[in-house]
């Protein structure tokens, strides 16, 4: 009952903290402030945890994160979060990262959604469907 | 014959005699038994004799010898009936044996046949029994020979995909250069987009 209250109140301090359905910086610093002064140490513990949670499952669902090998324009970066922006119905930024392990292609991850477009997972697949 | 004799001579004694004694045919006789010597007293006499040794010879011999003779006659009657009885018995006996024979024959006949029809049947049963567990387990044999095949070729070739997938992921990753990933890059972003 009392994890219930407290992700109860996690969340609507992250919709307190969103200014225009994203994470303001400024509103996060206002709710800090408004909890550091309303609650004491002990409370503070466990909701700051929860809203933690939510500020960075809110931050990921407004990033894309790529991972590519080889090297990748940043016009291409801003073409895969220009398209789920529409897909996703929400504004998406590019955080690119390289990774050659995938050896070719990119994998890009909003929130809990994955795409992955690399040669390395074609090769698994392949794997799979000969195995 | 003897009697016709005397008679004939009476008849021409009395002839030669006319008027003497009584007359009739009873006077004849009375007559012709006198000239035999046979008197009236004398006659008594030996009836009562007689009469009397008939009596004692009835009572002391006859009488005893007729009571054995009629003992041994109703002891032969009785064995003969004890023998009748017992040949009666004895064939009744023989029959009875001889029934108890042929049903005890039969019963025997009926018990074997069905002693063998059921050593007949477990045989069948038995054989039957051991066919289908032989055939279960050769079809479980072969199930299992199967199943192994089927699970070293898989394994085989997984081992065989792995490596070959490990070896082409080693030759991209050593022969792929910026520009073949970068195009690479750019046909993935134009896929995404689409």
């Amino acid at each position: 009952m009392y994890a219930a209250a407290v992700r109860a109140e996690a969340k609507r301090l992250l919709a307190l903290s969103l200014e225009g359905g994203v994470v303001s910086a400024d509103q996060v610093g206002a709710v800090l402030a408004a909890l550091a002064k309303s609650r004491p140490a002990h409370q503070l513990r466990p909701l700051l945890r929860a809203y933690l949670a939510n500020i960075r499952r809110e931050l990921a669902r407004g990033e894309a994160r790529i991972e590519h090998a080889g090297p990748l324009a940043p016009a291409d970066a801003d073409a895969i979060a220009a398209h789920l922006t529409k897909v996703l119905a929400r504004p998406v930024r590019p955080v690119a990262r390289r990774n050659d392990a995938l050896l070719g292609g990119f994998r890009v991850r909003v929130g809990d959604d994955v795409t992955d477009l690399t040669a390395s997972l074609r090769l698994a697949n392949l794997a799979k469907v000969l195995s | 014959m003897i009697f016709f004799s005397a008679y004939l001579a009476a008849d021409t004694a009395k002839a030669a005699a006319p008027g003497a004694g009584s007359s009739g045919p009873v006077g004849d006789i009375i007559h012709l038994f006198g000239s035999f010597g046979v008197d009236k007293a004398h006659l008594s006499v030996q009836v009562v004799n007689f009469a009397l040794l008939a009596f004692i010879l009835y009572r002391f011999a006859i009488k005893p010898a007729l009571g054995q003779l009629e003992d041994r006659i109703r002891q032969a009657e009785q064995l003969q009936k004890d023998r009748a009885a017992a040949e009666a018995q004895l064939a009744s006996a023989q029959k009875t044996a001889e029934a108890q024979l042929i049903a005890a024959s039969g019963e025997a006949a009926r018990i074997l046949a069905d002693a063998r029809n059921q050593a007949k049947a477990a045989v069948e049963a038995a054989r039957t029994e051991a066919q289908a567990a032989q055939t279960e387990v050769i079809a479980k044999a072969r199930a299992a020979i199967e199943a192994d095949r089927v699970k070293m070729m898989d394994e085989v070739r997984g081992e065989v995909s792995r490596l070959v997938v490990e070896t082409a992921a080693k030759v991209l990753e050593q022969n792929l250069d910026d520009a073949t990933r970068g195009r690479l890059n750019e046909a993935a972003v134009k896929q995404f987009a689409r």
